[in-house]
């Protein structure tokens, strides 16, 4: 019977990883806009329930109500699936990310991850460019020229940060010495890679940010010039994916820069649950405070941070790492 | 051909050419009040100042009273010009009153343009404005004499241009007037080119006052078909109503003016102000259909008398008003279909007559208006200008202004706005006192050098025509004519006898082979009978030779496309019995008819505002007009309803040749025959030249190079003198109420004249009769009451009754009655 | 190594840039919101404020609008139609006036044309509705009985055309020229 108690706990877990996942979305939707609301000195959303806290609810009825309206011209199949892989692929990553210490019921040691793969990193980016198709064949399918645009952004733009995003993780491999994310979060037992690895750091966070399409690298929405991008043609919950899809991802980042950076689940006194969760909302809240702060960058900028600093820089910072570890003799 | 810089432009302008035409050849628009092309220059505005920079004149000057000379170098920018403009109007402004919200020239007013483009914006002057009162005008125009800016275009186009007096210059200094001595409707037909004329709002026009500015008008070139000259208009229409008629300028036809029956009489598009006497709707014996119920009903009801009584128990009417591809359309059912027809005229003789004037006319002979303002000796045979034709009036009277001689020889009492010599010959006279005229002017060498069919038709020419009563002696005016360059004869077809069009075209070919550039110019009965007559052939019938057969019961079916016969045949009552034998009758029109009314099945079809459409005028010019609006029931005059409909009320109209198509149940047609261009190839062979699939067809004479007329010998004319006692009762046209559409335009209603029957004073006189009696005339079938008028400038022993609406005319029987001298009573 | 040194110092400006405005917006999100909590709080607006339209009188609570149509035709939306037509003292006025509110954007152009002062704009904003064929306002409903912004002015008086006063009698007039007098 040991499959199946492994099955219950496996739908458990994943139970409890979607749905914390789509609520803590949910809620960042909120939290961003009352956040930004703050930051531009207004009150933000605080009509719907005490302090707004029904707002979530409203906005999701609200979607779902609206009507699910295709364009004549579009691609029908390709339109309609589009979304769910942009929804998909942070839920299916979030699958080999640590959230807490191993937990022991009856000297069954039940490990605090849906499943732990030993090339977990290379798992975790080979979905993250999985992400862009959904921007692609979303933007490809409507038909418009703003959603093509936008999708053609995304493409060059994801492709471009993918880089800079691996290289910023192979000095924590090569440190750790391993793929697994377990691993790489016991490897930080003594010391979070933040510290080791602060280049790494900034690298990942940028492309991160990057990666999440967020501002100031929405250029695939940018909303001033392409109305929606790649999105324009959408409406009702199936845009309502490709939001939930970016703040879902946007929280599986945080985890994964938990995971990588920030020493997991790992902290002293409270429980490990807790500290992965506050590390992971940490970085949604830079993402926010980010947005209220910096504007949209230009292609060319955006192409120029990518390919001429950050990607130089991961490169020196793989072989500093290199010569670092030569010398010390790990 | 002198040639001159202006603003770094270089250009060469034939001699006597004004530098504001100069610069106006060059795309520069000078700005000007006083100075118009068809009224030649004053200088009264200043306002067209430029500077002079090079040649033989220097500094600031009007460049409207200059001609071009060589050497000369100008600038329209030099900024002393532009301060001297600057200041013209500041003058100009400084009595001009702040009216512009409730002018209707505003939005198309020039002093408004040229205050704007000037930067004249604040009052420097505190003093107080000059006013002046306003005169009643007439229901056309209106007058606000504080606009005026005395330019002094209005009188010179009121006197000098259209040749009236009773409006004009009073007082002098600041206070000069335009108006006229005392209040009143303005006596010129022509009066409507004055709201044109004037850059200011002084004269504004009455049926659109105060309901739509220039900016919201939909407008479109299109032609006026209220006569037979198709002068070119520019229709106005908003809110579904055609709003106003404007000239448009053609140089060949109408120049940049229009007779008042033109300009005002559109409202028949619009169903009157009420808008409710159009026919709007399909109907079937008088109850509204859809319009896809009515003409299914006339396809199958006329399938139906086609297969029981044969296809030749159907007839196809048409009109003098149908457009080209309306016409066109008629021709080509008949042809293929079987039915009898096209049938375009009521009377036989009249419809000779266009025949054979038509035949006659070649691009040699065939003179425009515009050629005829440079004639130098018109005669004007059997046709009252002013109430058949206006324009054409309006253009002798500018070779009159150069000094032409001009004869009229008409029984009626003519008046035209210039000096002419009447001849009052009676109908059948005309030829011979025509023919001694054109006789006397042949010399003895000219004569020799003849061809034989020349010289036959010469010799044959009665040598002598005495009117005594005129005391016009022909020989003097023989040898005026002998003198002539330019004649032109201009020849009615109404109340002439049959032969005297083809007789008018032998004596101007006569005068043409004398050496003269002799033009020739028939004024036709309606707006398309050019066409008419190319579409008809020696079988084609009139109306009266079809009624016969209805009456015995031969056709069964009447297909009335625009055509009204109860508009021109002369018997009532018999008509009104005759259609109420057939068995079907089909009526496609947009004027509320007699016709209409007694219709089977209804289709309201399209006036020529509401569709694209062509005609061919009386000198066989080829005229688009296009469509102005898609049209309706407009939306003036009340609330429009909140409610939203995905259809126009009203919209249900088509052009006459859709409907036929569509009633023809010739599903065929479509692919035998691709575009309208093809369409009317096919059927008037002429229009091949044109070339097939073009259409709109572009302007241009469809006239033969060289007619196949030749000389035919006169006729001995009949004796002078009467033998029974009598009067020859004969029907006139009347400017205003005799022509279809315009006669049903409600705008017009006001000016109608009124019901009048001229008589020779001489005739009067025996009978104990005066001017301004009413008198009753016992027609054939009843007694009509009118005016009598009284001329001595007219022909003996006949009575002329305007054909026009509200007169039971159509109690004579016959399209002339013989009036015994008792059934003229006083009363 | 100068240019080693110079692209460090960009790179510290750039990151010092950056630090910069992250504490800008940090410090502004501990300031109290400036936001007006309407409709709990309402506050008075201009007079010049432009919300839904008028139509005014003039100071003999005559219409004031003489349908010159500028309105209609400066709109940008073209939301406003109007009817001219002349009232038996030939007074110029709109038959009926129509501005389609749910086309309108307030932009007030409409008002700066119009030479008679008839049609304003007045600082009611509140102005929603379910139907849309509910914004449309008819002449009824747009005509007010007062003078607006502006108490004074009478088109009319100004004008040459003889509607208020006869020739001569309005503001900054001679007395009409008598023409069949020979006087100088
Ligand atoms: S004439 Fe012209 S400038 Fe004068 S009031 Fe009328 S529109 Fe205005
Ligand atoms: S009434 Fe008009 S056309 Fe006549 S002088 Fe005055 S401004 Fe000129
Ligand atoms: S405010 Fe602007 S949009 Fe509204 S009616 Fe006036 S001009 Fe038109
Ligand atoms: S601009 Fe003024 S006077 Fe003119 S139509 Fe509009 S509201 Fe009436
Ligand atoms: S246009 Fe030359 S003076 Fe008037």
């Amino acid at each position: 019977m040991w499959w199946t108690l492994g099955l219950v706990l496996l739908i458990i877990k994943l139970t409890i990883v979607i749905s914390v996942l789509f609520g803590f979305a949910a809620y960042m939707v909120l939290v961003e806009r009352k956040l930004l609301g703050r930051f531009q000195i207004r009150y933000g959303p605080n009509r719907v329930g005490p302090f707004g806290l029904l707002q979530p609810l409203a906005d999701g009825l609200k979607l779902i109500i609206k009507e699910d309206f295709v364009p004549r011209s579009a691609d029908r199949l390709v339109f309609l699936t589009a979304p769910a892989v942009v929804a998909a692929v942070p839920l299916v990553i979030a699958a080999v990310i640590p959230f807490a210490a191993d937990f022991t019921i009856g000297g069954t040691r039940i490990p605090m991850v849906i499943t732990d793969l030993n090339i977990g990193m290379l798992f975790v980016l080979a979905l993250a460019s999985l992400a862009v198709y959904g921007v692609a064949l979303g933007g490809w399918a409507s038909n418009s020229k703003y959603s093509l645009l936008g999708a053609i952004r995304g493409s060059a733009q994801l492709i471009s940060y993918e880089l800079s995003m691996g290289l910023s993780l192979v000095p924590v491999v090569m440190i750790a010495g391993s793929f697994s994310l377990v691993d790489i979060v016991n490897a930080q037992a003594r010391l979070p890679f933040i510290l080791v690895q602060p280049v790494s750091f900034i690298i990942f966070l940028i492309s991160a940010m990057a990666e999440s399409n967020r501002i100031p690298f929405d250029l695939p929405e940018s909303e001033n010039e392409l109305i929606g991008g790649f999105h324009t043609e959408y409406s009702g919950m199936r845009f309502g994916l490709f939001f939930v899809g970016e703040y879902v991802s946007m929280i599986v980042l945080g985890a994964l820069t938990t995971v990588f950076f920030l020493g997991g689940w790992r902290g002293p006194l409270l429980p490990s649950l807790f500290w992965f969760l506050f590390k992971t909302m940490l970085i949604p809240l830079f993402f926010i405070w980010t947005r209220a702060t910096l504007p949209r960058l230009r292609y060319d900028q955006l192409m120029h941070l990518g390919w001429k600093f950050l990607l130089p820089v991961a490169l020196i910072n793989i072989v500093v790492t290199g010569g670092v570890m030569l010398l010390m003799g790990w | 051909m002198p040639r001159l810089v202006i603003d770094d432009l270089e250009i060469e302008v034939p001699k006597g050419t004004k530098v504001i035409d100069a610069a106006e050849r060059l795309g520069i628009m000078i700005p000007r009040f006083c100075y118009h092309e068809a009224l030649g220059a004053v200088g009264a505005c200043r306002m067209c100042a430029v500077k002079f920079i090079e040649g033989p004149l220097k500094g600031v000057q009007m460049s409207c009273m200059i001609d071009a000379q060589d050497g000369m170098v100008v600038s329209t920018t030099d900024q002393e010009a532009v301060d001297f403009r600057k200041r013209v109007i500041e003058w100009l402004m400084i009595n001009h009153p702040h009216d512009c919200p409730v002018c209707d020239e505003g939005g198309q007013c020039l002093l408004q343009d040229e205050t704007v483009s000037s930067g004249h914006g604040r009052r420097r002057y505190p003093g107080r404005k000059r006013t002046y009162r306003n005169q009643y005008l007439g229901p056309f125009i209106a007058h606000e004499m504080n606009r005026c800016i005395h330019c002094y275009r209005c009188s010179r186009y009121y006197q000098e241009f259209s040749g009236y007096r009773d409006l004009g210059p009073l007082q002098i200094g600041n206070r000069v007037y335009f108006g006229r001595f005392k209040e009143g409707r303005l006596e010129s037909p022509f009066s409507g080119n004055l709201v044109d004329i004037c850059p200011t709002g002084v004269y504004t026009d009455i049926p659109a006052r105060f309901k739509v500015r220039r900016w919201d008008l939909q407008r479109a070139p299109s032609v006026c078909i209220n006569c037979p000259l198709g002068c070119n208009t520019i229709g106005n229409s908003h809110y579904r109503a055609v709003m106003r008629v404007e000239a448009r300028m053609n140089p060949y036809v109408n120049g940049y003016f229009l007779c008042d029956e033109g300009r005002f009489g559109f409202s028949y598009t619009n169903g009157g102000a009420d808008h409710a006497q159009r026919p709007w709707n399909s109907r079937i014996s008088g109850a509204d259909v859809t319009v896809e119920a009515a003409l299914a009903e006339s396809a199958s009801k006329i399938a139906e008398i086609s297969a029981i009584y044969g296809p030749g128990a159907v007839v196809a009417l048409g009109s003098t008003r149908n457009s080209l591809e309306t016409q066109s359309m008629l021709s080509r059912l008949c042809r293929r279909k079987g039915w009898q027809g096209p049938v375009w005229f009521n009377d036989p003789a009249i419809y000779r007559k266009v025949r054979s004037g038509v035949e006659r006319l070649d691009s040699g002979i065939a003179v425009s208006m515009r050629e005829i303002e440079f004639a130098d000796f018109v005669i004007v045979a059997g046709a009252d200008l002013l109430n058949e034709a206006p324009m054409a009036a309006m253009a002798i009277r500018q070779a009159s202004r150069k000094n032409a001689t001009i004869i009229v020889v008409d029984p009626r009492p003519i008046s035209l706005p210039f000096e002419f010599r009447h001849i009052p010959a009676a109908p059948a006279q005309i030829e011979r006192c025509l023919g001694s005229l054109v006789k006397g002017s042949i010399s003895k060498d000219e004569l020799k050098g003849f061809d034989s069919s020349a010289k036959g038709f010469c010799k044959a020419l009665p040598a002598k025509f005495e009117e005594k009563e005129s005391g016009i002696s022909i020989s003097e005016l023989s040898g005026q004519l002998m003198s002539a360059k330019r004649p032109v004869i201009v020849c009615g077809t109404g109340i002439v006898c049959e032969s005297t069009p083809a007789f008018a075209a032998d004596c101007a070919q006569l005068l043409r082979e004398s050496g003269k550039k002799a033009g020739l110019f028939y004024i036709l009965p309606g707006a398309s009978s050019f066409s008419s007559a190319l579409l008809s052939g020696p079988e084609t019938k009139t109306f009266s030779e079809i009624l016969p057969q209805i009456e015995e019961g031969l056709i069964k079916a009447l297909i009335a496309t625009e055509s009204d016969p109860f508009w021109d045949f002369p018997d009532r009552e018999r008509l009104d019995r005759a259609l109420s034998m057939l068995d079907l009758l089909v009526v496609i029109d947009y004027l509320p008819t007699e016709t209409v009314k007694r219709a089977t099945v209804f289709h309201p079809s399209s006036t020529v505002f509401e569709m694209n459409s062509t005609f061919v005028n009386q000198e066989g010019r080829v005229q688009h007009a296009e469509r102005v609006h898609v049209g309706g029931v407009p939306i003036w005059g009340a609330h429009p309803p909140r409610i939203i409909r995905n259809f126009v009320p009203g919209g249900d109209h088509q052009p006459a040749w859709e409907l036929l198509w569509k009633i023809s149940a010739e599903t065929s047609m479509l692919e035998s025959v691709l575009t309208l261009g093809e369409l009317i190839a096919a059927e008037i062979p002429v229009f091949e030249a044109v070339g097939h699939s073009k259409y709109p067809i572009t302007e241009g004479r469809i006239i033969p190079e060289n007619s196949e007329g030749s000389f035919v010998k006169p006729k001995a004319s009949p004796a002078k003198g009467q033998t029974a006692k009598g009067f020859n009762l004969l029907l006139t046209d009347t400017i205003f109420a005799s022509r279809e559409p315009s006669a049903y335009a409600d705008t017009l209603a006001s000016v109608f004249p009124e019901a009048t029957l001229f008589m020779h004073s001489g005739d009067a006189n025996g009978a104990g009769l005066s001017e301004g009696d009413m008198v009753s005339v016992e027609l054939e079938l009843g007694a009509i009451q009118l005016k009598l008028s009284v001329s001595q400038r007219m022909a003996r022993g006949f009575l002329f009754l305007p054909r026009q609406r509200g007169i039971h005319w159509q109690k004579m029987k016959e399209f002339s009655a013989w009036i015994a001298p008792e059934r003229i009573r006083k009363i | 190594m100068a240019q080693i040194k110079s692209v460090l110092r960009d790179l510290l400006d750039d990151v010092l840039g950056l630090a910069d405005s992250y504490a800008v917006t940090l410090k502004h999100l501990f300031r109290k919101p400036i936001t007006e909590q309407y409709p709990e709080y309402k506050r008075l607006f201009a007079e010049r404020t432009r919300g839904r339209i008028i139509l005014t009188r003039d100071p003999h609570g005559e219409e004031r609008c003489v349908a010159c149509y500028l309105c209609s035709a400066v709109c940008p939306t073209d939301c406003i139609s109007i009817e001219g037509a002349e009232r038996k003292d030939g007074r110029r006025y709109p038959l009926w006036f129509r501005i389609n509110f749910a086309r309108c954007i307030y932009c007030g152009l409409c008002e700066e044309a119009c030479p008679t002062l008839a049609i304003q704009l007045t600082p009611d904003f509140e102005f929603s509705k379910y139907g849309v064929l509910d914004f449309i306002y008819e002449k009824e409903d747009l005509l007010v009985d007062h003078q607006g912004k502006n108490a004074e002015y009478d088109y009319y008086r100004h004008a040459g055309v003889s509607v208020e006063g006869d020739k001569g009698e309005h503001i900054n007039e001679k007395p009409p020229v008598d023409v069949k007098s020979n006087l100088p």
